[in-house]
């Protein structure tokens, strides 16, 4: 494997009054696809630009490959940045961009030119070479940013949202090219998005951040399927999540006793003492709708009566939010398979059963 | 391009009628007659015998010009070199500032004063009696006043100080566009602080410098107050000698052919300078539009 | 996100910036300083405000040239800001013979030195036998401060849309109509600030004036001009001081004005 293993360790940094990092400490290993999830302002670029040198935190340290890089600038670490609006120098053509830091070096001519050719390739760019970064759509500056910082052959890439700036189809291209391209060369990249869709297709591991801290880190499916907190269940996907009181435990099932709405069974692989005050998920897609009332009703199943409050329709599924008497709204998808599966049409305001297993239930926190 | 739709020539032809005629009488027309002079006798008090000869012309390459046109190159070069110098940091600075604005102001407020009750301020404080020698002769630092005013130095000095705001006008607002991040990506590719100042910001930024070089150039050029208030025999500029050939010599064509002289290179060196740049040049960052009147409006003048 | 940072690496243009603020205001401190001097010699000898009394109570020819100064620059400026906007609003929406020679005479004046222009006027006029007077002044700082009124109406009419003009004519507006009620009124800031541009050029210029004024025709750098030639009275330096607080008195009102007009 190449690139570097790249840990964080306390770091701490605040502008002014705002804290943009509480005590962060993330492991990033050799050769990784790691994302730095989180919501605009939770310190996701802050970090990144820590990792870069563009930033010195106030406390903790960057260790690459276990040496502390933080006393050293940004020229002096072998990490290389894709900015989020690019960066390339409009002075220059593609070609010279590329070459930029093998100038900076004073490599050979012929070196340069073989590698910037190398590269060129690698970003299917080799036709525009000759071309100034104002004649080239945002998709080629961005495949340029990428063969620019990738010349310098940096153990680790970092790369700043550097997708927001295209549109949502050029965005799925990109995503498919740039973890082809991270196959390709092997080392650890640094991925900060805001997009979890975007993060969870292409990484090995995230780091859901809100607020300065890291609140989870895990691969997409640990993250997805067992959020750890509140925040990261509501940032990831869409869910349901709502607070309980726990009633009863027998092994790794949970009673809740959700508030004027009857008994759920869920999951939890440590579960807290009876009477503690939890929140729990289950995930839209988990739960079944359907008009009748499910037949076997085996250990396990939890089955809810309500009435749709809103159907939207958007081809491949439906949503539906469905209203039980208590007042609880729960958001249900359903999938749209051939019409043997898919069952009878449900509409607005009719009367449908959801039923969901209890090991598609978590409990996310333990409030008390 | 934006037209009134289904106007002829007659309406715009009409609005910019006053112009063309006001800026043909008054503008250009004098100078052809400056041109037609210039190849023209002297009258005896002035004005011109219609004899054509080329005496202003064979008189300009005589050593006392030569010596005047020299030291004129040389204080013009010098002092919009250093002028270049201060502006640059000075633009970046203001540029990179949350407290534009205000920066601004302070870099404007000098030159609300009368352009003359500036140069009357550095002979208040440069000359015999004046504020740095009182403090010179107070401290016992000098035993006399020493002599500031009235040579090259003094010159260089006021002019430097006058159209500094030229210079760091159009260097701010180039400056104010350029993308900051670039330097980052310099730096994180491996180029030193110098390196990415040298090898990004400045190729990006040509066209503010190339602008705040005509700024200074062009009036330093052909300085008249300046010299004549505060520079001595030996600092004497082409300004000066035109002025002295008109009033004092009366030898109208030959101040004619320095005039022209200076308007051919001033012409020459933006022609070239525009050519070298694209738009690139009096459109502060390339963008075309003339940026000349936003700065040069801002100081209200003080050529 | 990168202030902070940076902020910290710009410590030599921060050095450069503070000396240059420094340099560029020292020469107003001393003036500010000698006004209050009780000695009419350059040194400092006590306080007083003589001067100021002697600037507003016995200084009949420096009135006269600031009487004169005044009337060339509200009269030059308001010429070349009605021709100058005429032109503006040709150049920027018409399509005329001479556009291109009319963007050329309006830029050359700006790009040659004050005193080729000055020469060249006094030469003409001489030419022409006129005789030199406040008159030849007027005529010269029209021709100075026509290009800036010029660009910086122009500046103001291509911010615009030309499908507002479309609009006007689409709505039932002649060619007239389309300047009086929508040309015009949208490029008033540029119009007024091309004003004030023009009054406060016209105020400033020494060099232009000096070669193109005539007998009893002294405007008020003219004025300061021979003061300091030809002995300084410290009356110059109350005048600098109130001169000041003028300029800083009509910047202030003029950038609320062109707020006020900005925001109508």
């Amino acid at each position: 494997m190449k690139g570097s293993d790249v840990v964080i360790e306390h770091v701490r940094k605040s502008f002014g009054d705002f804290k943009a990092l509480d005590d962060v400490s993330v492991g990033i290993r050799k050769g990784e696809f790691f994302s730095l999830l989180g919501p605009s302002g939770c310190g996701k670029t802050t970090l990144l630009r820590i990792i870069a040198g563009f930033e010195s935190p106030e406390g903790g340290a960057v260790l690459l490959d276990g040496r502390d890089v933080s006393p050293l600038p940004p020229d002096a670490r072998h990490v290389n940045t894709v900015f989020q609006n690019y960066a390339l120098f409009p002075h220059l053509s593609v070609f010279e961009n590329v070459a930029f830091s093998l100038r900076l070096k004073k490599a050979p001519e012929s070196e340069i030119k073989a590698k910037v050719a190398e590269y060129l390739q690698l970003v299917e760019l080799q036709a525009h070479a000759h071309k100034k970064p104002s004649q080239l759509s945002g998709g080629q500056k961005q495949r340029v940013a990428i063969a620019r910082a990738l010349i310098n052959e940096p153990s680790v890439l970092l790369l700043d949202e550097p997708l927001s700036a295209l549109d949502a189809k050029l965005r799925q291209h990109m995503l498919i090219e740039l973890d082809s391209i991270h196959d390709k060369i092997g080392i650890t990249f640094i991925y900060v998005t805001h997009d979890q869709q975007e993060a969870l297709s292409v990484s090995d591991r995230i780091a859901v951040m809100n607020a300065g801290e890291v609140l989870q880190i895990g691969t997409p499916q640990e993250i997805y399927e067992s959020p750890a907190t509140d925040f990261v269940a509501k940032f990831i996907g869409e869910t349901n999540l709502y607070e309980a009181d726990v009633a009863s435990v027998s092994g790794e099932t949970v009673d809740l006793s959700v508030d004027g709405f009857g008994t759920v069974k869920v999951t939890a692989t440590e579960p807290p003492p009876v009477g503690s005050r939890v929140s729990w998920t289950i995930r839209p897609e988990k739960v079944r709708i359907g008009l009748e009332e499910p037949k076997s009703a085996r250990n396990g199943i939890n089955a809810i009566a309500g009435v749709v409050d809103e159907p939207i329709y958007s081809g491949f599924q439906s949503k539906f939010y469905v209203r039980t008497p208590s007042g609880l709204v729960l958001k249900v998808i359903k999938q749209h398979a051939d019409w043997s599966d898919d069952g009878p049409e449900i509409a607005w305001k009719d009367s449908v059963w959801l039923s969901f297993s209890a090991e598609d239930a978590y409990i996310v926190e333990v409030k008390r | 391009m934006k037209r009134v739709p289904g106007s002829s020539g007659a309406q715009g032809g009409l609005y910019a009628a006053p112009s063309i005629f006001w800026l043909s009488v008054f503008f250009l027309a004098p100078l052809a007659i400056i041109v037609a002079y210039s190849f023209l006798t002297p009258g005896a008090r002035g004005g011109v015998e219609w004899t054509p000869t080329l005496d202003a012309y064979r008189a300009i390459a005589n050593p006392t010009f030569a010596k005047v046109t020299l030291n004129t190159i040389l204080v013009a070069i010098g002092a919009t070199a250093i002028t270049l110098l201060i502006a640059v940091p000075c633009g970046y600075y203001m540029a990179r500032s949350e407290r534009q604005t205000l920066l601004l102001m302070l870099i404007m407020i000098p030159f609300w004063t009368n352009f003359l009750i500036r140069i009357y301020a550095w002979i208040a404080i440069l000359g015999n009696e004046g504020f740095l020698n009182d403090i010179l002769l107070a401290t016992g630092l000098a035993k006399q006043s020493v002599r500031f005013l009235y040579n090259r130095g003094a010159v260089m000095l006021v002019l430097v100080y006058t159209y500094l705001p030229y210079a760091i006008l159009p260097l701010y607002s180039t400056i104010d566009k350029f993308d900051f991040s670039l330097l980052e990506a310099a730096r994180d590719l491996g180029a030193s602080k110098l390196g990415a100042i040298n090898k990004v910001l400045l190729p990006n930024i040509k066209g503010g410098i190339l602008t705040a070089f005509l700024f200074t150039f062009i009036p330093i050029f052909g300085a008249y107050a300046v010299p004549l208030l505060v520079g001595g025999t030996e600092s004497y500029m082409l300004g000066n000698l035109i002025a002295d050939e008109l009033t004092k010599s009366r030898d109208w064509p030959l101040a004619s052919a320095i005039s022209l002289v200076i308007t051919l290179v001033t012409t020459i060196g933006v022609l070239l300078l525009l050519r070298a740049n694209g738009n690139a040049v009096l459109g502060g960052s390339g963008d075309g539009e003339p940026a000349v009147s936003e700065p040069a409006a801002a100081i209200g003048g003080s050529r | 996100m990168s202030r902070p940072a940076t902020r910290r690496r710009s410590s030599f243009s921060r050095s450069v910036f503070v000396g240059t603020i420094v340099f560029l205001s020292l020469p107003l401190f001393v003036l500010v300083l000698y006004s209050f001097n009780a000695s009419k010699s350059g040194s400092w000898t006590g306080f007083s405000l003589r001067w100021y009394v002697k600037l507003f109570t016995d200084s009949p020819q420096l009135w006269r040239a600031f009487g004169n100064s005044a009337i060339v620059a509200l009269s030059s400026a308001l010429v070349a800001t009605v021709i100058g906007t005429l032109g503006a609003v040709a150049v920027n929406w018409y399509k005329f013979r001479l556009r291109a020679y009319l963007r050329t005479i309006t830029f050359l004046p700006m790009i040659l030195p004050e005193i080729i222009i000055g020469v060249s006027l006094l030469i003409f006029f001489s030419g022409i036998g006129m005789r030199l007077s406040l008159f030849t002044v007027f005529v010269a700082h029209v021709s100075f401060n026509l290009p800036f009124v010029f660009l910086l109406v122009l500046a103001r009419l291509e911010e615009f849309d030309f499908s507002i003009i479309e609009a006007a004519r689409d709505l039932g507006a002649s060619e007239r109509q389309t300047l009086l009620k929508v040309i015009l009124p949208l490029s008033m800031p540029g119009i007024v600030s091309g004003f004030l541009t023009a009054v406060t050029l016209s105020l400033e210029d020494f060099v232009i004036t000096f070669f193109v004024t005539g007998p009893g025709a002294t405007t008020l750098p003219l004025y300061v001009y021979s003061a300091i030639r030809f002995g300084v009275s410290p009356v110059i330096n109350a005048l600098s001081v109130v001169m000041i607080l003028g300029t800083v008195l009509l910047t202030w009102s003029t950038r609320n004005f062109l707020k006020y007009i900005a925001a109508k």
